[in-house]
């Protein structure tokens, strides 16, 4: 068979060769007719690692003190890169590895959650764009995709799609993890393929029970066994995408307690031992200095001494959550090499999408939602509440859905300045990546400092398959990928830069990068603080971004942005300045902060539905799907069967303790539960038993007024009667879980009330025919506007978490 | 001479741990106190309430007649001062409305699910020493009256219930 047109796909199949006659009879068959494409002969396997929420400085690998002896093993057969860049956000850096173009040319400006009306924020990837997993399924990779996702549009994450916004409608054949932005790593709902399977069974395991990081190794190792037991030569593409290291830091109390005391110095002493140790193992040059802490982190001689424990164990959960990321991987590559195939696998893997997260705040929190649900809740509150959810030894556990403070996040981000979220500064866009493949390789264990970016990941992958970029897919035209291959620098450590030019903005933040200078210009907002007095500087007609400050950098000479140069240099800050605007334009990047254009009065349409209907056993109904009961007047109502006997169990519940709602029955009583991110609890009981036989049930919440985590009177209702009642003086604002999903008869997962936490999922024993949300109309169109712009404020708050 | 005012203190929690470890810090602190209790609720509702005995007594006496009502919920803000009002006021009505073997029964109406609450009465003169032993409180207030025994503490409490109230909103 003749090599075939691989510019357009799908691969177009040869003409028939053979001969079909009227019969049989002097026909030939041309059996070329059932294969299928291959890829050029010694396209290599693929196996891509991302690691979610991690900084420079966290791998021992670079320096930093948690252990990761499998990426360090494939560093020293492979190559260390120290200047390698990604886009300081989840889903831009996601979408930017898979497509091999800026983030926001392909609609992810922000993160999935906000599909914003721009058309570098719709979070909808253009068809003029396919991504890498297809264009290598098309030239006959097998591809697959384990763990976090998060590049499917809040609102679409349900049996209605659409796929093609999905892992396989993105080319992977098969997808095993989760759509949203982090996952509870003790109790995910899951995705298979195009599938919610909700919590996995083994999560009622309490002698075994199911941990995702274990289960995503275990699945992506069944998957490679899958295709090698099929087809023995057939290369695979495998996409390893970690929900460790964001939030919530789970992991086994084992696995924290390495770090046990390994972190009671701080993070200020944190910081300089990882620099002392980033330059004996020469991935950051000996004459970088370590550049100083913002005000905006406390010192740790300024933490309370009676609360410097419980902020050393928020990172030695990280520390062991993150080593056994390292641990998983490393049964992946050791699966791979028992098949013998190790050597004949590309290995790409980037510790970081964003660096290290700050969205603790400077607290740390017990459940990462707190910060999101604008719950400001001082160090001490946040120890209380771990207190109520069993200490600070369950700070791992499925109890709680902990984040780490913001000043363990900037020594993790070690040598450079802030964070995630900020795209103007390294600590949010410079990763650590190591690539193994000896085929290539000659120089094992040496370091690249070429400066590259995660658009050129793509392109690399495609170079070393011998795989061109398609003109066309589908019949249309695609636009070029804007990333370069770094191929060259596999071989030869001389290597000429490949990259000289780059822009990077997330949330009005910028980088303008250009021939060794760069260009920081970071908003004055603190990333972790959403207030209105926090916006308002950046309104329509108000934020001038051209006045905010300006820093300087010459990186060859300054690794680690210590020296700001801009005031030696106006003319190179001009020259970067207009040079980001044509960038800006170029990539779709305006306007700047329509990831926040919802705080400034830009919202989409009203959804005019107002009622909800879930009939049957609906379960899994992803956070993002569930009606948006938040901040106004509803109700519940469930049309029961009641056997003779009566009944118990759960009619409708969304997510758990840590923030939901559930209507259920115990005892023979109608019960409500609401729990305000795990702060506050509510709940109210029927004073009279639940009569049998077909009846209706009903919860309304009248709220006080229609404003953002409004109070009000709760009245619960058998049969159009009143049978009991209660106040809830404060309800969730935003959003109650960030995966936690709803359940018609039952609460899967983690239970919202712990009276039957030990009766898990439990389930109706009656029937429930059918649960109506009704979102009542609010007295006012204002009132309804005003919902509908905070309900987008909260939305937009929440993507900010990414 | 001058009579010596008498202090009550209300501290509010999110923890039962937090609030018996300041209880311990004040029974431990070396100076006289009248009387304390520290009453918390559990997620599922379960109250438990521990106090020294002179407090009892003196609850019983002179609280009962007690009968003036005060906001027990700070207005629905989310910040860190209304969260410790919510379940500092809530402590403050226990002691306020009832006492002795009835605390267990207000509380049930006033402590939040998973609060907390501390309340500590004592001569002022031993403010300096026992005031500091409350560290973890959310939210500590303290109340001062003069007077007779049992109308000294009744005043203390309720300047500190108006405090924890007012202070909270």
């Amino acid at each position: 068979m003749s090599e075939p047109d691989r510019s357009s796909l799908p691969i177009r199949r040869e003409p028939f060769a053979g001969v079909a006659n009227k019969t049989l009879d002097g026909s030939t068959p041309d059996w070329n007719l059932i294969g299928h494409p291959t890829p050029p002969d010694g396209a290599p396997n693929v196996l891509l690692v991302l690691i979610d929420d991690a900084g420079f400085g966290n791998p021992s690998t670079f320096g930093g003190p948690i252990q990761t002896p499998n990426y360090t093993r494939i560093a020293a057969e492979g190559l260390r890169y120290n200047r390698f860049h990604v886009t300081a956000l989840c889903s831009p850096t996601r979408a930017a590895l898979l497509t091999g173009r800026n983030n926001h040319a392909v609609g992810f400006g922000s993160v999935g959650e906000f599909a914003g009306g721009f058309p570098g924020y719709s979070a909808s990837l253009p068809r003029d764009c396919a991504p890498l997993p297809r264009i290598l399924r098309d030239n006959g990779y097998s591809t697959s995709a384990f763990g976090k996702w998060h590049l499917t549009p809040d609102g679409q994450q349900g049996p209605a799609g659409p796929f093609d916004r999905w892992p396989n409608g993105w080319g992977f054949d098969y997808f095993y993890g989760f759509l949203a932005g982090d996952s509870g790593q003790w109790d995910p709902c899951l995705i298979e393929n195009q599938k919610v399977i909700g919590t996995p069974e083994g999560f009622y395991d309490e002698e075994d029970p199911y941990y995702f990081p274990d289960a995503m190794a275990d699945r992506a190792i069944e998957w490679l066994h899958g295709v090698r037991a099929q087809d023995a030569d057939k290369p695979f593409f495998l996409y390893f995408s970690t929900g460790c290291s964001h939030a919530p830091h789970h992991v086994a109390q084992a696995w924290a307690d390495r770090y046990r005391g390994a972190f009671d110095q701080g993070w200020d002493r944190l910081r300089e031992e990882t620099f002392a140790r980033q330059k004996e193992l020469g991935v950051v040059p000996a004459e970088a200095e370590l550049t100083p802490r913002d005000d905006a982190f406390p010192a740790w001689e300024d933490v309370p001494e009676q609360l410097k424990a419980f902020y050393a164990r928020q990172m030695e959960v990280y520390a062991g959550f993150s080593e056994n990321a390292d641990h998983n991987v490393g049964r992946v590559l050791d699966a791979i090499d028992e098949l013998g195939e190790l050597d004949d696998t590309v290995v790409i893997w980037i510790w970081g999408d964003n660096g290290a997260s700050m969205e603790g705040t400077v607290t740390g929190s017990f459940n990462e939602m707190t910060m999101q649900n604008g719950i400001p809740l001082t160090d001490e509150m946040q120890l209380q509440l771990a207190e109520r959810f069993g200490g600070m030894d369950k700070w791992g556990a499925q109890i709680m859905d902990p984040h780490y403070g913001a000043a363990w996040a900037w020594a993790g981000n070690t040598p450079f300045k802030w964070g995630k979220q900020v795209g103007s500064h390294l600590g949010g866009t410079r990763n650590p990546m190591v690539v193994r493949w000896p085929e290539r390789i000659t120089d094992a264990g040496a370091l690249r400092s070429q400066f590259g970016h995660v658009i050129d990941v793509a392109p690399t992958i495609l170079e070393l398959a011998g795989i061109p970029q398609p003109e066309t897919v589908d019949g249309i035209e695609q636009e070029p990928m804007h990333g370069t291959s770094f191929a060259a620098t596999l071989a030869a450590a001389d290597a000429p830069e490949f990259r000289t030019q780059q822009y990077f903005e997330t949330i009005g933040n910028r980088g303008m990068y250009k021939d060794g200078w760069w260009l920081a210009m970071k908003t004055e907002r603190i990333p972790w603080v959403v207030t209105p007095d926090a916006l308002k500087p950046y309104a329509p007609g108000v934020w001038d971004p051209d006045a905010g400050p300006a820093e300087l950098y010459y990186l060859p000479d300054d690794f680690t942005q210590a020296h700001d140069l801009a005031a030696e240099h106006p003319d190179k800050v001009q020259e970067l300045k207009d040079l980001f605007w044509t960038e800006a334009e170029r990539y779709k990047v305006l306007p700047l902060l329509a990831t926040l254009s919802t705080f400034f009065g830009i919202l989409p349409p009203i959804d005019q539905q107002t009622t909800f209907e879930f009939r049957g056993d609906v379960q899994n109904v992803l956070s993002g799907m569930i009606p948006r009961i938040y901040n106004h007047s509803y109700a519940i109502s469930a049309d029961l069967v009641v056997p003779e006997g009566g009944a118990e169990g759960v009619i409708v519940a969304e997510s758990d303790h840590l923030g939901g709602f559930t209507l259920y029955v115990k005892d023979g009583k109608l019960t409500h539960t609401y729990s305000m991110m795990g702060v506050f609890v509510f709940k109210q009981v029927a004073e009279e038993d639940l009569p049998t036989g077909e009846i209706t049930v009903r919860m309304e919440f009248a709220a006080d007024e229609a404003k953002p985590a409004t109070g009000g009177e709760v009245t619960l209702f058998i049969d159009d009667r009143p049978v009991g009642k209660g106040r809830m003086d404060h309800t969730v604002p935003i959003r109650f879980s960030a995966y936690a999903g709803m359940d018609i008869g039952r609460d899967n997962g983690g239970v919202v009330d712990l009276a039957y936490e030990d009766r898990k999922p439990f389930a109706f024993t009656g029937t429930v025919k059918k649960v109506v949300f009704d979102i009542k109309p609010h007295l006012s169109d204002q009132d309804e506007l005003d919902i509908h712009a905070e309900a987008h404020r909260g939305h937009a708050a929440h993507a900010l978490s990414g | 001479m001058a009579k010596d005012p008498t202090d009550v203190l209300i501290g509010g929690y999110l923890s039962s741990k937090a609030a018996h470890e300041d209880y311990e810090a004040v029974l431990n602190c070396g100076a006289d106190v009248m009387g304390a209790v520290v009453v918390s609720k559990d997620l599922e509702g379960n109250l438990s309430v521990e106090q020294t005995d002179h407090m009892v007594k003196e609850g019983a006496e002179g609280l009962a007649a007690v009968g003036f009502a005060v906001g027990l919920f700070a207005p629905p803000l989310l910040a860190a001062t209304a969260i410790g009002a919510v379940v500092g006021a809530g402590a403050g009505k226990v002691l306020h409305k009832k006492s002795g073997s009835k605390i267990e029964e207000q509380a049930g109406e006033t402590i939040p699910l998973g609060g907390a609450g501390l309340i500590v009465a004592y001569k002022h003169a031993n403010a300096d020493t026992i005031e500091p032993s409350v560290t973890r409180a959310i939210k500590k207030v303290v109340g001062e009256a003069e007077g007779r025994h049992v109308e000294a503490l009744k005043g203390a409490l309720a300047d500190a219930q108006r405090k924890m109230t007012e202070e909270g909103a």
